[in-house]
């Protein structure tokens, strides 16, 4: 097959980010995970190891790797959106025999992932927004421009790696109330970034649609 | 998302009857001092991961099962959709294809369960062409999810198994599978609309 390559290329893409902030991620997600309640002691806990010693995985590492990537994917393809495109949509494309009526524009999918992320890790968190995200479908009718509507997902983003970073295996499965209802935190969490990612998957059609390949998509210089 | 709403309101009734079932009390009355992971809370993860895999297989064979047998080689390619950049994108069958492959790979290393022989690439067996035989393949790779996600222990939630080139925790690579099926779904919706089928997660909606 053709693109063989760059198949196996996106498979790996995940993996490639993840171990490029492997240590970062787990070395926060230990502190996070232990922070408070223990001293943190991990050389001495493993003096075969002084120097090269990797952290063991917790639920809050793990979890925030997750956001980490979706954070990276998902933001640079907002950004990759020229701002006179910002609020394209497919409809508009007469595409013959297609359905794309009232579907979003890019920026409401932006918006919109934006929001059910605060809506979902905000709650994990048990913080107030800096946004009105009262409306999960829509978003804020104060963000309007393509800046603020990347700085409003970016800082959606901070508040999941707020609340990645809070799990704990004590607490991953209380339950708080979300858009949804009531939600254990390890779900919420973890669903908003398979939330996200469905999201992504439209936005990269909507790029391409406008001749703008995915910047995870394109060609990589080979190690 | 209206869909989504009702699926958590599931999810965190089965969520708190599998803790309880454990015989957990609520978190909330958990001791704060560290300690090793309980039975109750490793259990109810394991079912959370499951059900993550049951919502993404329901969108996943939903779109799968949408698409006519005459269109599973689309590929907006041959839209010719003036300016847009669609050269050597997946057909609509490719991506399922590659998704369900996606999902044995990353999914066997749970279970221990050999991938299946005729999977050599990305884009899993050659031979399967028809829609029958590729929603089959699909609907066998979630099975293995499934399989996958009762793996998940108290013990073994962050033990750390081969995963490409390197390794990682169980937790992360039962999940990161999910959330590579939502993002090819998302791929597979425009496909859809592309052909005027509706997803029918987003169908009686707006």
């Amino acid at each position: 097959m053709v693109n063989h390559d760059k198949e196996e290329r996106f498979l790996m893409k995940y993996v490639k980010l993840f171990c490029l902030l492997l240590i970062a991620a787990l070395s926060t997600g230990m502190q996070a995970q232990t922070g408070g309640s223990q001293p943190a002691q991990p050389q001495a806990a493993s003096p075969a190891q002084p120097q090269a010693a990797k952290p063991a995985p917790s639920i809050a590492s793990s979890v925030d790797r997750e956001v980490t990537i979706l954070e990276r994917e998902f933001v640079s393809v907002a950004e990759a959106m020229p701002e006179d495109k910002f609020n394209f949509t497919p409809e508009g494309m007469n595409i013959q025999g297609s359905d794309y009526k009232k579907v979003r524009t890019f920026a409401e999918q932006v918006k919109h992932v934006a929001t059910a992320n605060y809506g979902l890790w905000a709650a994990v968190t048990g913080e107030k927004p800096p946004y009105d995200v009262s409306d999960d479908e829509k978003g804020p009718d104060s963000v309007k421009t393509r800046a603020e509507i990347i700085k409003f997902l970016k800082d959606s983003f901070a508040a999941g790696h707020r609340a990645a970073q809070s799990l704990t295996p004590e607490n991953s499965s209380e339950t708080v109330t979300t858009f949804f209802g009531p939600t254990p935190k390890i779900f919420a969490t973890t669903f908003a970034v398979a939330h996200a990612f469905d999201h992504y998957g439209q936005m990269v059609e909507y790029l391409r649609m406008n001749g703008i390949v995915p910047p995870p998509s394109r060609p990589q210089p080979k190690k | 998302m209206k869909h989504v709403r009702i699926f958590l309101l599931m999810v965190a009734l089965t969520f708190a009857v599998g803790a309880f079932a454990q015989g957990g009390a609520p978190a909330k009355s958990a001791s704060p001092a560290p300690q090793a992971q309980t039975a109750p809370e490793q259990a109810s993860i394991a079912s959370v991961v499951d059900s993550q895999i049951s919502q993404y297989e329901k969108n996943v064979v939903g779109v799968a099962e949408a698409m006519p047998d005459d269109k599973y080689n689309f590929t907006p390619n041959t839209l010719n959709i003036p300016g847009a950049a669609y050269s050597n994108v997946r057909t609509f069958a490719e991506l399922i294809k590659h998704t369900a492959t996606a999902n044995y790979r990353f999914w066997t290393t749970l279970t221990g369960e050999k991938m299946p022989a005729n999977i050599k690439g990305p884009n899993g067996p050659d031979e399967l062409k028809t829609k029958a035989e590729i929603v089959k393949f699909l609907k066998d790779s979630f099975e293995v999810g499934h399989r996958a996600a009762k793996t998940i222990t108290a013990q073994n939630a962050l033990e750390e198994l081969p995963f490409f080139r390197g390794t990682q925790p169980r937790l992360y690579i039962a999940t990161a599978t999910v959330i590579h099926a939502a993002d090819e779904y998302g791929q597979m919706v425009e496909y859809l609309r592309m052909n005027g089928i509706v997803p029918p997660a987003s169908r009686g909606r707006m």
